[in-house]
């Protein structure tokens, strides 16, 4: 195995800095804009604005949309179970504070 | 290199037919699906069912597999005899870099020189966004700190196989980011195509477990082990938190599980955390005749049932 060393370019924090576009929020996700578009339409994700092209992500979408993507790939769920597999995972996490 | 024995892995007998398979996988699926499973190890697990289900739902791998695997057990040591899968065409279905990256040895052995990555050719595109998992300490969060990460990452030598490369990158942690946040490494992906720009890396952050510490957002958990005499008449108690030593006041009458926030303790922001400060009550051990003297004193002071309102059901 090959190992390189290199010093690092500045980094940001995703959810405190970054307003994403939907493309961005696709290339950084991996995820299709279809696949986007729907997640929107479902409430799995609450973007500013009022068109697609005008859309801006906060930096949460990033790991929501991740979520988003492996359950519907990994367990074949579609989009209004997704939508409740994330609302049942929030629950669970505000039950338990 | 051990044998695995996939039929096994998604618990179905050797002549399952694809429903069943389908059936299994989907139940394995849910109960070790790492964003909604609780079991220990469920990430390990879930790639060893989605690997077993991968070949065994694919009538071509399952028939090369069965090949192979008549007379071998899972976990025995195993080689694939050479040129084992001559006679066998594979339609090379399917497999994306990630996919490929995360199987076994052992499915690399058998399937691994099919994996091939997608080639984009003629074309000028900002390359892929990787993204990795890292693990810092909380105190990391609360001071700041640079760390060398090393990442492996899986690339395609000549021959177009996966071989991992490993790359040491040097990381500034800033101050205030939780678990579960995204630090984002401009340029630092994969390198563009054409004359595109080179995809971002985003470094998922997880916290190293802590023996005193839990973790919720920017809020942290911590139990204060106190003895039933400041739990009950009240006490001033040192906590150690992760910003320093902190002179808690416990109000009287303190019962376990109360819950004592101290503001604007938690991880740093322009809004910081929380720290909650959780009760638990340690009793002396009666362990001398001295101890087990104060304790019957205690139950005849006491006009106290804790049960008083507990009604059986029968």
């Amino acid at each position: 195995m090959s190992t390189t060393q290199m010093q690092m370019a500045a980094s940001c924090i995703v959810e405190n800095e970054v307003l994403w576009s939907i493309t961005e929020l696709c290339h950084a996700t991996n995820a299709q804009t279809e696949h986007v578009i729907a997640w929107v339409y479902e409430g799995i994700l609450t973007p500013q604005g009022d068109a697609p092209e005008n859309w801006r992500f906060s930096g949460d979408a990033l790991q929501r949309a991740k979520k988003a993507l492996r359950l519907s790939r990994d367990l074949e769920i579609n989009t209004p179970g997704v939508a409740m597999v994330l609302d049942l995972l929030d629950e669970i996490a505000r039950l338990k504070k | 290199m051990k044998f695995k024995d996939y039929y096994e892995v998604l618990g179905v007998t050797r002549t399952a037919t694809d429903d069943e398979i389908k059936v299994a996988y989907r139940k394995l699926a849910r109960k070790y699906h790492p964003d909604v499973s609780k079991e220990p190890d469920a990430e390990d697990h879930f790639k060893e069912i989605g690997e077993a289900y991968s070949v065994l739902k694919d009538a071509e791998k399952r028939a090369a597999y069965d090949q192979v695997g008549k007379q071998a057990k899972h976990g025995q040591d195993f080689t694939p005899p050479p040129n084992w899968d001559t006679g066998f065409e594979f339609s090379g279905s399917g497999f994306d870099d990630k996919t490929a990256a995360d199987q076994s040895e052992f499915f690399e052995a058998l399937f691994g020189h099919h994996a091939r990555g997608r080639q984009s050719q003629n074309m000028n595109a900002k390359g892929r966004d990787h993204h990795a998992k890292v693990m810092i300490d909380l105190s990391d969060a609360y001071h700041g700190a640079k760390r060398s990460i090393a990442l492996q990452m899986p690339s395609h030598d000549a021959q177009g196989r996966i071989v991992m490369k490993e790359r040491i990158l040097d990381v500034t942690i800033p101050i205030g980011i939780h678990a579960g946040q995204h630090l984002r490494l401009s340029g630092q992906g994969a390198p563009g195509i054409g004359a595109g720009t080179a995809g971002d890396l985003y470094l998922e952050i997880l916290f190293k477990p802590n023996a005193l510490y839990r973790f919720e957002d920017k809020d942290i958990y911590m139990d204060i082990p106190i003895t039933p005499w400041e739990a009950a008449l009240g006490a001033t108690v040192s906590v150690p938190t992760p910003s320093g030593s902190v002179e808690l006041k416990i109000p009287a009458g303190s019962n376990a599980g109360k819950k004592l926030r101290l503001k604007g303790r938690g991880i740093p922001a322009t809004t910081p955390g929380d720290l909650y400060v959780v009760i638990a009550i340690s009793i002396p051990p009666a362990d001398s005749e001295q101890a087990k003297e104060a304790y019957r004193a205690m139950a005849k002071a006491f006009d106290f049932n804790p049960r008083a309102n507990m009604k059986g059901s029968s």
